[in-house]
């Protein structure tokens, strides 16, 4: 029986019936039975996600059109344990060896469910990654997880105990096979004092979807740092959501992004300071060029007990086009008077002083271009951790502007 | 930056330096201007400062050792330690092989600069006239006597001193 009710949008392959096949065939899975079905019926009720009237933002999310059929089950299998007694598990193998812990932190950084994609992930969720980081573990490399478009549901969960440090890069990759649609969960529970860096380089192919949902929660003096690079897909929405609930609990949210082609690249970022001495830092650099079509809000929550609570937001955008098009929205809420909060946005072109600097040395005009829009990101970049990792962002971004 | 100016004198002078001479040249210069390496890790349109925006100038001007050299106003604003810098700068410049081969041309109010780079011929315009032709020593005359001494336009003295330096 297709489901009608109003609103709902007619998301043909992602139905209550095809849960319970899905469910069938997934046996008691590392999210049970119950939990997905749960996660389902807040699917139905939340509305999807109408985009507001836009002349230029054309997507509209309730007309997603064939997902896909459902993958089996792909519950990969890792067992890499690095020394120190970290580890780097599936889901299936975090439930047996440290249930306790996964049991307690599956879902505690989501806060309950407050979006649709978020919803079908944790509802179809298929393959899991558990990363846990004992107590006063210090990672000094970084530990480096490579998702694919193909995975559809995957749902990555790291737990940092306390004291713990590390940092993570995490790379979304297509395949040639397409076009695939991932809803994806990406969950990080810091324990006091815990210090985690994760990166995102998310290049999936130019016909797939995405939909990823991060959140963190940060324990007293724990300190996130996210860093996201949005390159690739047709269509790749993000919602990031750090909860500082802690005192002196600290998220620094740096994101890129370019949308270039065709692409709908939507990000929006969120930071709930619900504590005082709670600090967060969040900058986003975007550009659109040719066809592209992007889309940022960008939020930070002070609610009335967080005293002493800093909190800055600054996003800038480069237009290259007269096609492209970014819609920005920053919004403060602030709730306390004992505060510092800082924002600023820019929107604009090229500035033709800039430019005019440049190509009077010789340098033809397009190249003085892609070198001021290279710049452009560059505030943000120095803050992806590693080199390579940056030179990749750069060698994609330098690819996409020529 | 080390990327703009290695574009930049590419297209000036395309492939005349392989990349491990530039790279030597752009530490020479570096060091010859009294300039730190860090210049080079920086992105073009990074928040310089006014002041390291003028010895950006400078080290372009190094590197892509143009034939000639227009320097307009150069020293407006500029303090006394800055003014220095800029002079001791421009002294450095000129004398560098390429420098040998670069023509000069200062234009400025102040005969100030003068104390620190020897002018090869002086100039002094006003109201678009070139009405008096000298060596560097007409420079300590404007000091002395001012402009007044030279004339006026319309009951105003406005002029510039236009320095001259260089083979050319």
């Amino acid at each position: 029986m297709e489901h009608t009710s109003v609103g709902v949008a007619a998301h043909g392959d992602l139905t209550r019936e095809s849960l319970e096949a899905f469910i069938a065939l997934h046996g008691e899975g590392s999210i049970s039975a119950d939990a997905r079905r749960d996660a389902f019926a807040r699917y139905e009720e939340l509305s999807p996600m109408r985009s507001p009237q836009s002349r230029y933002w054309k997507h509209d999310y309730a007309k997603l059109g064939s997902l896909g059929p459902l993958p089996s089950v792909m519950e990969r299998t890792y067992d890499a344990i690095h020394p120190g007694g970290v580890t780097i598990t599936s889901f299936h193998h975090a439930r047996v060896q440290h249930p306790d812990i996964f049991e307690q932190a599956l879902g505690k950084a989501l806060g309950g469910i407050d979006d649709p994609f978020t919803a079908l992930a944790f509802a179809f969720q298929n393959t899991g990654r558990f990363i846990h980081v004992p107590a006063g573990v210090v990672v000094d490399h970084p530990i480096t997880l490579n998702l694919e478009a193909t995975e559809r549901f995957p749902y990555t969960l790291v737990v940092l105990g306390e004291g713990a440090q590390a940092t993570i890069i995490e790379e979304i990759a297509g395949t040639s096979t397409g076009p695939n649609t991932m809803f994806g969960i990406c969950e990080l529970v810091l324990g006091d004092g815990a210090q985690l860096t994760y990166a995102s380089l998310q290049q999936i192919g130019d016909s797939d979807r995405i939909f990823m949902t991060r959140r963190a929660r940060c324990g007293t003096q724990a300190h996130v740092r996210w860093a996201i690079a949005e390159l690739g897909g047709a269509l790749a929405r993000t919602t990031l959501r750090s909860t500082l609930d802690h005192m002196g609990a600290n998220a620094d949210i740096t994101a890129v992004f370019l949308c270039d082609g065709r692409r709908h690249i939507d990000l929006s970022t969120d930071v709930d300071h619900t504590v005082g001495s709670t600090q967060s830092h969040t900058l986003v650099k975007s550009a659109a060029v040719n066809h592209g079509q992007g889309r940022y809000y960008g939020n930070i929550t002070i609610r009335a007990d967080a005293r002493g609570a800093q909190a800055s937001l600054r996003d800038d955008t480069l237009l290259l086009s007269k096609d492209a098009h970014i819609d920005t929205i920053p919004a403060l809420e602030i709730a306390s008077n004992d505060v510092k909060a800082f924002h600023g946005a820019t929107v604009g072109s090229i500035d033709p002083e800039e430019l005019f600097y440049i190509v009077s040395r010789g340098i033809p005009r397009p190249q003085a271009e892609r070198m001021i829009t290279l710049g452009f990101f560059e505030p943000a970049l120095e803050r992806f951790p590693g080199n390579a990792l940056r030179e990749r962002i750069r060698a994609t971004l330098e690819t996409k502007l020529g | 930056m080390a990327n703009f100016l290695r574009t930049a004198r590419q297209s000036v002078r395309p492939g005349d330096l392989p990349p491990a001479q530039f790279r030597k040249l752009v530490f020479e210069k570096l060091d010859a201007l009294d300039m730190d390496t860090g210049f080079l890790g920086r992105y073009v349109n990074d928040g310089f400062s006014g002041g390291e925006k003028k010895r950006l100038e400078m080290l372009q001007l190094a590197i892509l050792a143009p034939k000639y050299a227009i320097l307009d106003e150069t020293d407006s604003g500029l303090d006394v330690d800055a003014l220095a810098a800029v002079g001791a700068s421009l002294a450095a410049l000129r004398s560098s092989e390429d420098g040998k081969n670069t023509g000069f041309l200062i234009i400025t109010h102040y005969p100030r600069i003068l104390r620190h780079i020897k002018a090869d011929a002086v100039h002094i315009m006003m109201g678009g006239r070139i009405v008096e032709s000298g060596a560097a020593d007409l420079a300590e005359r404007i000091e002395r006597e001012g402009y007044a001494a030279f004339g006026s336009v319309n009951g105003t003295i406005e002029s510039d001193i236009e320095v001259a330096g260089g083979t050319h």
